[in-house]
């Protein structure tokens, strides 16, 4: 029987949502937070074409809000390879990408072999976090599937027994109980929302542990629980604990807030983050 | 010249490496209810012909090997009293050897009987000439036993040789220097091992020299485990120590190279963070040094060479994860490292492990200027991730640190290659993300295998490329 959430201490200004889009029956289009409007002084970058580094960062950036967007743990994604793009900055030093790229599921099976390609745009603004993100992907897996997987894994969930908060998933040994399987996929939903607020130019992450897992009861049979992820923060090296609360049911939106420490303050940042987003628009209370 | 180990038969377990080796039996798991003791007391009370009969059977069974090789337990099935007396006449037969675990009592009781090898065609033929049902229980005692002893020895905390350590999953220090110690044992004219300095907190930094002699030869450096989070580079090099072994006089290619080359090897390279990551935190990087002034602890090993040292690529501050220590080499680790290679003097090629990324890199990481050699590094480099590729198909990209990742001073291979070390590279293994540092154990062996391929076209490289 897991508890009761205890009441939420004051809550601080909400984010603006960003807008929903309609989603067509194959194709997911998904749109971020604002895009520079109208031409800008665009500096061309030589015929050498972009570093490979900056289309892998803005494919990870596409991809972190796409997982978010989709709210689906079954159908996660993760990237597979770059095939092409190209970039441009500005003489503000931010920076547009446009880039397809081929994508293949997070919890594949062995020998399973889908792409789905997408293709995308991501503006960096300088240093400054949050890319704006437009993507557009292939389908990876039927609807009727990845309603079933994102089911099973409801009801697994729901039949978790706390305590959790002791465990790390995975262990040292990188093993994850099959049992804790689910917890780790919600986890990286919700993280990709954390990891997709937190990418700039220059800074890119992965999940690396989970720890603290809480699962609270719920009044509508919604998933609802804390963890705390450990992120690794690329090129820093720095791992950055992020206190996440997720609130989750198979097809309906997903509800994330998150308190990140920064224990070293770098040069660009702000010494902790909080964030919380709701996706596309029901209005709901958490 | 590659010399076969001590005491064992060349190529004795090729590939991988995960053979059991045999053991003598224990006979506490096949002791049934009556023991020996029976045939002790049929001496004691029967007649001088049987006497001698019962002796030489002993004799023979004491001097013998001790195996259960082909020995079958069979559960017998008897119907009515008549068949339980003729089971009891069975039971009294001394020369078949019967080792009853659960003895002929009534009807409806099972009887359950070890039956040697040699006289199973005539206790079979017995029973069902007088129509007594059995079934075969264990239809072979020998592989049974060997099955357990294997998962017995798979618990086991400690191995007792190389070949039933288990490469197959993450060890402590203290784990992994009994392997560097079994390893040395096993091959005392190939393998030494030599201390080249002590941590910070007082642990010894060991290396295995590869050697098949000469004196001084020109050699080649690899490093595994200098961050100490790096799980599955410490793993590998454990791997790799003994594969070298495994293969000089197996394998053409290592052998030539072991001919005029020796190797150095250091598997743990922190030992300081790897213990640490095994008692505290899983995720420590770097060294655990304490710095004067700051509550933060550690230095970045990779970042504390003598190679653009402290410019852009390294942080200043004692908190970071790549904070590169109040001065070169003020890292002991690193220090002993310098030294050894310094003192050397005659190191051909430096190749230092990482993970994750899949990646292969040259020099420089602490400036974009590409070095001199860069287009023949830069075909090494491609040609050694194709034969990592080829195994398993894993895709790793290559280049120079600086083009490639980012800007990192103050790296090992960047310091190796202006000591003039020409053939210097850095390996990020598995994964590129999903599991990152905590790779799982399954793919241990895999990412072994596979970067052997790409530092076995390295070694032969350098080889066939004296300088």
């Amino acid at each position: 029987m897991q508890p009761r959430r205890p009441p939420p201490p004051a809550p601080g200004p909400p984010r603006p949502a960003a807008p929903l889009l309609a989603l067509p029956l194959l194709l997911l289009a998904v749109q971020g937070a604002a895009a520079p409007a109208g031409p800008e002084a665009a500096e061309w970058r030589p015929d050498t074409g972009p570093p490979h580094g900056l289309l892998r960062q803005a494919a990870r950036a596409a991809l972190h809000f796409l997982n978010f967007r989709a709210g689906s743990p079954s159908a996660l994604r993760v990237l597979a390879a770059v095939q092409e793009g190209r970039a441009r900055i500005n003489a503000k030093k931010e920076c547009t990408v446009d880039l397809v790229f081929t994508t293949e599921r997070y919890n594949s099976e062995e020998g399973e072999e889908s792409l789905g390609k997408c293709s995308a745009r991501v503006f960096f603004r300088n240093r400054k976090p949050r890319p704006a993100v437009n993507v557009t992907c292939a389908r990876l897996m039927e609807k009727t599937k990845r309603q079933q997987e994102d089911y099973r894994l409801y009801k697994q969930m729901k039949q978790l027994r706390n305590p959790l908060d002791g465990v790390s998933i995975p262990d040292s040994h990188g093993h994850i109980d099959p049992s804790l399987r689910p917890v780790w996929e919600l986890a990286f939903l919700g993280s990709s929302y954390v990891m997709w607020e937190k990418t700039t130019r220059f800074l890119h992450y992965y999940m690396a542990q989970l720890s603290g897992v809480k699962q609270w009861e719920t009044n509508d049979g919604a998933i609802d629980f804390d963890y705390t992820v450990l992120l690794h923060e690329f090129s820093t090296q720095e791992i950055i604990p992020c206190r996440i609360h997720l609130v989750w049911s198979p097809g309906k939106p997903l509800t994330v807030k998150y308190h990140c420490q920064e224990l070293l303050a770098p040069e660009d940042a702000s010494g902790t983050e909080e964030g919380s987003a709701v996706a596309p628009t029901e209005l709901s209370n958490f | 010249m590659c010399l076969l180990p001590v005491g064992q038969g060349p190529g004795a377990r090729g590939g991988q490496f995960r053979g059991i080796a045999r053991r003598p039996l224990s006979r506490e798991s096949l002791k049934g209810p009556r023991s020996l003791s029976q045939p002790l007391l049929a001496f004691l009370t029967g007649d001088s012909m049987q006497r001698l009969l019962i002796l030489s059977v002993l004799l023979g069974a004491v001097l013998g090997k001790e195996d259960f090789v082909g020995h079958q337990v069979l559960r017998i099935s008897v119907a009515d009293e008549a068949q339980v007396q003729k089971v009891k006449e069975l039971e009294d037969l001394e020369h078949l050897q019967l080792d009853f675990w659960r003895g002929p009592a009534q009807p409806g009781s099972p009887i359950d009987v070890r039956v040697p090898f040699p006289s199973i065609q005539a206790v079979k033929i017995f029973l069902e000439a007088h129509g007594i049902e059995y079934t075969i229980m264990i239809e072979d005692v020998q592989s049974l036993l060997d099955e357990e002893q294997e998962q017995m020895l798979a618990f086991q905390a400690r191995a007792s040789s190389t070949d039933n350590f288990n490469y197959a999953t993450y060890h402590s220090l203290e784990e992994i220097y009994d392997f560097i110690d079994l390893l040395v044992a096993e091959n005392p004219k190939l393998v030494s091992k030599l201390q080249i300095g002590s941590s910070y907190e007082g642990r010894p930094l060991y290396v295995l020299k590869f050697s098949t002699g000469g004196k001084n030869r020109p050699a080649i450096w690899i490093d595994t485990g200098i961050h100490s989070r790096e799980w599955v580079t410490q793993a590998s090099g454990v791997w790799f120590a003994k594969k070298i072994v495994q293969d000089c006089g197996q394998d053409p290619a290592i052998t030539a190279v072991l001919d005029s080359l020796d190797i150095f090897l250091e598997i743990v390279t922190n030992p300081d963070g790897f213990a640490y990551t095994h008692s505290t935190n899983r995720l420590w990087r770097k060294t655990r040094s304490r710095t004067s002034g700051s509550l933060c602890v550690g230095a970045d090993p990779n970042r504390n060479w003598d190679a653009g040292f402290g410019l852009a690529g390294a942080s200043s501050s004692p908190c970071s994860e790549t904070y590169h220590g109040k001065s070169a080499n003020s890292e002991v680790e690193v220090k002993s490292i310098v030294d050894f290679v310094k003192d050397h003097g005659n190191i051909k090629a430096f190749i230092s492990i990482h993970s994750y990324s899949q990646l292969l890199l040259y020099p420089y990481g602490y400036k974009k200027a590409a070095v001199a050699d860069q287009k023949e590094l830069d075909e090494v480099a491609k040609s050694a991730v194709a034969a990592l590729t080829s195994l398993y198909g894993t895709k790793f990209q290559y280049g120079s640190i600086y083009t490639t990742i980012y800007q990192a001073s103050g790296s090992s291979i960047d310091w190796a290659y202006n000591q003039g070390i020409k053939y210097s590279f850095s390996f990020e293994l598995r994964d590129t993300g999903r599991n990152g540092f905590l790779l799982p154990a399954s793919q241990i062996i895999p990412t072994a295998e596979e970067t052997w391929l790409a530092l076995q076209t390295i070694l032969e490289y350098t080889l066939n490329h004296p300088y």
